[in-house]
């Protein structure tokens, strides 16, 4: 491969010297021209590399199977966690505002005969039931959960194993940097609630923590 | 101080789970002209009618967020001395500091109390009673 060497920056020199418009444009020309032949080569390099590593894995290597029929699996059981919350989260609220109701007549009702009493607490009673059954949600999205974290566990470490063949060093990865801008575009959009150990840094950790910042600034 | 129950309030949260328990809990306090709006963008021509005495929003939101929904709000001459309580998960100390510069009366950070909340409205409102005896 040509290099840059000392003496056609010399004959550049020479050429600017001696205000050769001609002979300055072709060895420059020239230079770029060694310059990108160096850039391509490096580029054939890192896609042959990457060829090479992906040609290596075995078809059943866990990455392609992963690939295959994991993740889209994972969607897919993300959504179920939702639909199910969601119902669940319905059912007690609806169950409570039944409930509310129920005390609201008992309330305002003159006088209760004891028929009537019963049967109020007997719908009461099943308002109830129905918030403690609504509860049985948590042991399948925990189940379901559970599977996407090893699903997702398992190609982190698939995806580290790729690394290295590639013949990256994993620890070398440099952080993930935000400029001041990107940073403040995110959180005035909203990063929902701060559950990593990342996020945590900078929130605070209560209501009262909140109620104290506030009440400096007058709020 | 007695606080004046009969006012109309605007619940503006995307998940109808946290709308309807705000709007129980508001209840709960004597509250009872409520209405609701799934996002900062459909919310904005509701508050312009200048129906809303009170409005309780979430932050992070699809379209317009809460806090872009309570810069419109203050930026508005007939509008912006309408009480702004958010109820959000952001808990960023930058972000409460943004809230405050945009002008917010009060802050709750989710999951909260019906305590919370009721201790909030009190004070928002004691603070619009001070304010509207200033201006007199």
């Amino acid at each position: 491969m040509k290099q840059i060497d000392k003496q056609i920056v010399l004959a550049l020199l020479d050429a600017v010297e001696h205000d050769d418009q001609g002979r300055v444009t072709d060895l420059l020309d020239e230079l770029t021209s060694i310059r990108e032949t160096q850039i391509y080569q490096q580029l054939e390099a890192l896609t042959k590399n990457l060829h090479e590593t992906l040609d290596d894995l075995e078809v059943d290597a866990p990455i392609l199977l992963h690939a295959k029929h994991d993740l889209p699996d994972i969607a897919e059981r993300l959504q179920y966690v939702i639909h199910e919350t969601q119902a669940a989260s319905g059912k007690t609220l609806q169950a409570a505002e039944n409930l509310s109701e129920l005390l609201e007549e008992l309330t305002l009702a003159d006088d209760v005969t004891l028929d009537a009493a019963q049967q109020l607490k007997q719908q009461m009673n099943s308002e109830l039931t129905n918030i403690m059954l609504a509860q049985s949600f948590q042991d399948l999205t925990g189940q379901v959960l559970n599977r996407v974290i090893l699903i997702v566990t398992s190609l982190e470490e698939s995806l580290k194993t790729l690394i290295a063949r590639s013949k990256h060093d994993f620890e070398k990865i440099p952080e993930r940097q935000y400029s001041e801008e990107e940073r403040k575009a995110q959180e005035a959009k909203g990063m929902g609630p701060n559950v990593t150990r990342d996020a945590k840094q900078g929130a605070l950790d209560s209501q009262e923590d909140i109620d104290d910042l506030l009440s400096d600034l007058g709020i | 101080m007695q606080i004046n129950r009969d006012i109309n309030i605007l619940v503006v949260d995307d998940f109808s789970t946290m709308r309807r328990i705000v709007k129980n809990l508001l209840k709960e306090l004597g509250f009872s002209k409520f209405d609701e709006a799934d996002d900062g963008a459909t919310a904005w021509p509701m508050v312009k009618t200048g129906k809303y005495d009170f409005i309780v929003s979430d932050w992070n939101m699809p379209q317009m967020t809460g806090i872009d929904l309570l810069r419109h709000v203050r930026a508005d001459e007939k509008l912006k001395d309408t009480p702004f309580l958010l109820i959000t998960a952001e808990a960023k100390r930058s972000q409460i500091l943004e809230a405050a510069q945009a002008g917010v009366d009060g802050y709750i950070v989710k999951p909260f109390t019906a305590a919370t909340l009721n201790e909030k409205i009190q004070k928002i409102f004691e603070r619009v009673a001070e304010r509207q005896k200033a201006q007199s």
